[in-house]
């Protein structure tokens, strides 16, 4: 085995660029092939890796939120168990209105994941099956894993606060003051305050 | 329980000590603090020295031990289970979750101070407390309720409106039955 050789990734990187359209892709590293496809591509991208590519292992399923250029990047992870390859699918999905076709009947495990994000970020998955809540329970706000939901300002109207002691005290500097101590400027950096 | 005099009387003196020498702990976690309830119960620790054992049902139980952070959903589950346990009943806080929110403090999905909700009796900080710590604070209960202080329950009933109006403040779809203890 040819340690940096990336014949069998590349040639599936080819074989996909080659088979869809408006598909790239590229080799993230050893064992690790990315590819960004349309949204309407989804099912039948993975349906085509699962069927004729060995990819037949569904490993995860996440979203990230771009924000300031506006729209959710869903990724799918697969493995192949034969070839030892790993395989990121990602489609980005506009912020508004996020829709993306339902994909659990590729894999079923898929709907867990899809009901996931369906609550935290507020992607409709249409023609899912499965109850509204997941985990959350009688929640009215905005989908809280969005980065425009603002946590802090969320608990300080819902949630009490315990005041903090009037004596509160910077633990490092007072240590340090009494053992005569030098902090370093790595610790005054991130320090609170 | 204390009389005119802020004493207490021979009959609730009695009545005390032996409440306070048998503490059945409702068997429920929440959040991390609930693996360290079995060194504490088990030989190591052995808590039942003290008269502390676990029980299996609210109706059964003295102690609610609240084992750290409470997301709204469980929250709800854990009044419940309050509010069906039967009078002498103490709710140990566990935890810096349970005291200010500890490390869960900006979570838009757990509550900070539980004393808000249900009446605590005694709080063990820590992050986790160990089963000294626990201890010690089971013992710090004792010496409430032989004082007559550990009125939690009192409180609550005293002053449910309050705490049911912070409860509907964070738990919005209330479906639960009423008790009249």
């Amino acid at each position: 085995m040819t340690e940096n050789s990336l014949d069998k990734e590349q040639q599936i990187v080819n074989h996909l660029v080659g088979t869809f359209q408006n598909l790239t892709g590229k080799v993230k590293r050893n064992r690790r092939i990315e590819v960004s496809i349309e949204k309407k591509q989804i099912t039948s991208v993975l349906n085509y890796v699962k069927d004729h590519l060995g990819f037949i292992h569904f490993s995860h399923m996440s979203c990230v939120d771009w924000l300031e250029d506006g729209y959710f990047e869903l990724v799918y992870i697969l493995w192949s168990p034969e070839q030892k390859i790993q395989l990121l699918v990602k489609a980005l999905v506009d912020r508004e209105n996020a829709s993306v076709e339902n994909a659990d009947m590729i894999w079923r495990q898929l709907n867990t994941y899809q009901r996931e994000i369906r609550e935290m970020f507020g992607v409709n998955f249409i023609g899912m099956k499965g109850d509204k809540e997941f985990i959350l329970e009688d929640w009215d706000n905005m989908p809280p894993m969005r980065r425009d939901f603002n946590t802090v300002d969320y608990i300080q109207e819902v949630y009490f606060e315990r005041p903090g002691r009037e004596d509160a005290q910077n633990v490092r500097e007072t240590i340090s003051k009494r053992t005569g101590e030098e902090i370093p400027e790595v610790a005054t950096k991130y320090s609170r305050d | 329980m204390p009389n005119d005099k802020n004493s207490q009387k021979i009959v609730d003196i009695i009545k005390n000590a032996a409440r306070k020498h048998s503490l059945f702990v409702l068997a429920y976690g929440t959040g991390c603090g609930a693996i360290e309830i079995p060194p504490t119960m088990t030989s190591r620790y052995d808590a039942e020295r003290f008269g502390i054992r676990g029980m299996a049902t609210p109706r059964q139980a003295d102690v609610l031990l609240v084992t750290g952070y409470l997301a709204t959903k469980t929250l709800k589950r854990v009044i419940r289970a309050y509010e069906q346990m039967q009078d002498p009943k103490y709710v140990i806080g566990f935890g810096s979750c349970t005291i200010n929110g500890g490390m869960y403090w900006d979570s838009y999905n757990t509550i900070k101070l539980l004393d808000k909700y249900i009446p605590v009796d005694v709080y063990i900080n820590g992050c986790m407390p160990r089963p000294e710590a626990v201890i010690t604070g089971f013992i710090e209960l004792q010496k409430l309720i032989a004082e007559g202080k550990a009125d939690g329950a009192t409180k609550y009933k005293e002053n449910l409106d309050w705490y049911r109006a912070n409860q509907k403040k964070v738990i919005k779809n209330w479906n639960m039955p009423d008790y009249n203890w």
